[in-house]
């Protein structure tokens, strides 16, 4: 496997056996999932892979951690295949392929990382990446209520400043995340900005950054089938990019371009209001 | 006129290396495929209403090719038309390709595509007919002699169909002809299923599926030798196109024009470019003064 390399081979998109080797509960909302699985080269962050669960569908997941051995996801329970994939135990298997797309680019010496629901499960890992590199990051992640923040610890553990931002006001900024944006952004001087989560959010953030001068990248969810580039179903209209392989992770002046925030397609590729 | 420049009856491309359908699928995408360099595109399969398809997995990679089962999700031929075909700017190189349950659906689909503007149908008849309890179109010569008739009777724009490897891929192919069809693309994917040996579970959720990619293509190779030695009308040829040499095969034994499918997911949109640079060096490498006077020019044939 060589993600690097301008042909791929047709065994890349076959699955491979991943054992679970441990379940952690995150928050009320969200499991992480440490799979057993050996990777020629560590995946980069923002790249995803296609978890399939016999039993239920096959699903995109962000890499949310990664060793020379395993690999995590971290998993919001939304439907049949989340919540089965929730409730995997120790020893359980699970089809495997990836990792799928384009990560995020690291370039530069500060980033501002802007996180809601299960987009932070992309930037735990890029905050991770960040860190092992020593460069300086700020985390800003909003949740509807403290017990759905993710990772919390796992931010202190890394050292980056961490800003919460809940809906009931919980814990840190009551309101939204992305009200955190410009402050920030006025206060202090990034490289870049780096977003996942909920479309709007990250049409909010890109806006903000872009207004600022500052480089922005966003990771997108949209619905898909094959993940490697042949079905279209995760097409970004009117440009026509295939989020699974063009993306997920995609600069903003791109994005604003495009339907993002405005129209994603569904499984039959109907175009569907955000 | 360059040396690539292929006519298909009507329709005139700039070259012979159309996208497949079913690959890309989306309004946007095929537009990007045109600007890649594909010579023409194909739609996903649409049908009357639009259909979510199967639940994933629906495709898989294998040694060799790509296992399908995606169950024609399509938005439906009106949203298609209404949504997809409006993001393509040259709407005379877009061929339709449709999926209907019976001959009245292909007529109808069919002559809203026209309207629409495109440039020539392809019927897919080597999907399985829902109402004849998943039996091939293609295998029931009779039911080929009307749907295409009868798309024909309505039609002004190039018909083409789709057929599948058979036993019975030569004779409906002939009676295509009979009734009126003007190309004929082969071919579909060939029956197949995986399964996964730890779960000991198929892996694909419908079970089985098709195998495309180069693994077909020595078998979709023969099926257009055949095809061009039996017919009048030109041969679509179609199945592991994955470079200029599988391509350039396929015009040998006959074909006019070759579809590409499977090798977008190794090789990305630049795989059209690649073909018809490579087509294009061959033959003026070999003196050809086109597509034409290579096609069906294989030594010691007979
Ligand atoms: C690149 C990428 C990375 C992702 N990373 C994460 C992650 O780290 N953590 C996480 O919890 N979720 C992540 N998701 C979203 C996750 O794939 C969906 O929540 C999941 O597919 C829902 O499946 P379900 O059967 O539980 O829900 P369903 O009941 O089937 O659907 C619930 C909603 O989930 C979405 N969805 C359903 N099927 C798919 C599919 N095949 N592809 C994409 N979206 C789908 C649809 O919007 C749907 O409305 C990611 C998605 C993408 C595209
Ligand atoms: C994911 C996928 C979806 C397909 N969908 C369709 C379709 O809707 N209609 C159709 O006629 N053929 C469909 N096909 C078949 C291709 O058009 C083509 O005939 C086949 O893949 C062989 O070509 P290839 O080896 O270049 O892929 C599909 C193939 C794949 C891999
Ligand atoms: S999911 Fe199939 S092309 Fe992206």
């Amino acid at each position: 496997m060589s993600y690097g390399k301008s042909v791929l081979a047709f065994e890349e998109f076959g699955f491979r056996p991943g054992k679970v080797e441990r379940v952690v509960r995150e928050t009320s909302k969200m499991v992480s999932v440490y799979i057993k699985l050996h990777l020629p080269n560590l995946p980069r962050p923002g790249q995803f892979l296609m978890i399939w669960v016999p039993d239920a569908e096959e699903v995109p997941m962000s890499v949310s951690g990664a060793g020379r051995r395993w690999v995590r996801i971290s998993v919001l329970g939304r439907g049949k295949t989340t919540s089965k994939i929730q409730k995997l135990r120790r020893g359980d298997l699970v089809g495997v392929r990836g990792p799928f797309g384009r990560g995020f680019s690291l370039k530069g010496k500060s980033h501002l990382l802007v996180g809601g629901g299960s987009g932070v499960a992309a930037l735990i890992y890029a905050s991770k990446t960040i860190s092992d590199q020593k460069k300086e990051c700020v985390f800003l992640i909003g949740a509807k209520t403290s017990s759905e923040l993710p990772f919390l610890r796992e931010v202190k553990r890394l050292n980056q400043k961490l800003l919460m931002a809940t809906e009931d006001g919980s814990a840190g900024y009551k309101g939204v995340v992305t009200d955190l944006v410009e402050p920030i952004l006025i206060k202090k001087d990034f490289d870049s900005v780096m977003t996942c989560g909920p479309e709007k959010m990250m049409v909010k953030t890109v806006e903000l950054a872009l207004k600022h001068g500052v480089r922005v990248q966003a990771s997108l969810e949209r619905y898909m089938k094959c993940g490697f580039g042949v079905c279209g179903s995760c097409v970004l209209d009117p440009v026509g990019l295939r989020v699974c392989t063009d993306g997920p992770v995609f600069d903003g002046r791109i994005l604003l371009q495009t339907d993002f925030g405005k129209f994603k397609r569904d499984a039959a590729g109907r175009r569907r209001p955000i | 006129m360059s040396r690539l420049t292929v006519k298909l009856g009507k329709l005139v491309l700039p070259n012979p290396v159309m996208l497949a359908s079913g690959i890309l699928s989306h309004g946007s995408l095929l537009e990007k495929a045109l600007r890649e360099g594909a010579g023409a595109v194909v739609t996903k399969s649409l049908t009357l209403k639009g259909r979510k398809g199967y639940e994933t997995p629906v495709v898989v990679g294998v040694e060799e090719g790509l296992v399908n089962a995606v169950g024609l999700a399509n938005p439906g031929y009106k949203d298609f038309l209404k949504n997809d075909l409006q993001m393509i700017k040259e709407k005379n190189r877009v061929i339709v390709s449709i999926a209907g349950d019976g001959p009245d659906e292909f007529v109808k689909i069919a002559s809203s595509a026209e309207d629409a503007g495109i440039a020539a149908v392809e019927l897919n008849l080597s999907c399985p007919h829902v109402k004849k309890h998943g039996l091939e179109i293609g295998k029931d010569p009779k039911l080929v002699r009307r749907i295409v008739k009868d798309t024909r009777g309505v039609l002004k724009i190039p018909v083409h169909v789709k057929m599948g490897f058979c036993d019975e891929l030569i004779r409906s192919s002939l009676v295509a002809e009979d009734a009126g069809a003007d190309a004929v693309v082969a071919i579909n994917t060939l029956p197949a299923m995986v399964i996964d040996v730890y779960s000991r579970k198929p892996i694909l959720s419908r079970i089985c599926g098709g195998l495309s990619g180069p693994a077909i293509h020595p078998i979709a190779l023969r099926c257009v030798y055949e095809l061009y030695r039996e017919l009048s009308i030109p041969v679509i040829g179609c199945g592991g196109v994955k470079d200029w040499q599988t391509a350039t095969e396929f015009l040998l034994a006959g074909a006019k024009a070759v579809q590409v499918g499977s090798a977008v997911a190794i090789k990305g949109l630049k795989v059209f470019s690649e073909i018809t640079e490579g087509l294009a060096k061959y033959l003026k490498e070999y003196g050809f003064e086109s597509v034409d006077i290579l096609m069906g020019s294989l030594e010691g044939k007979k």
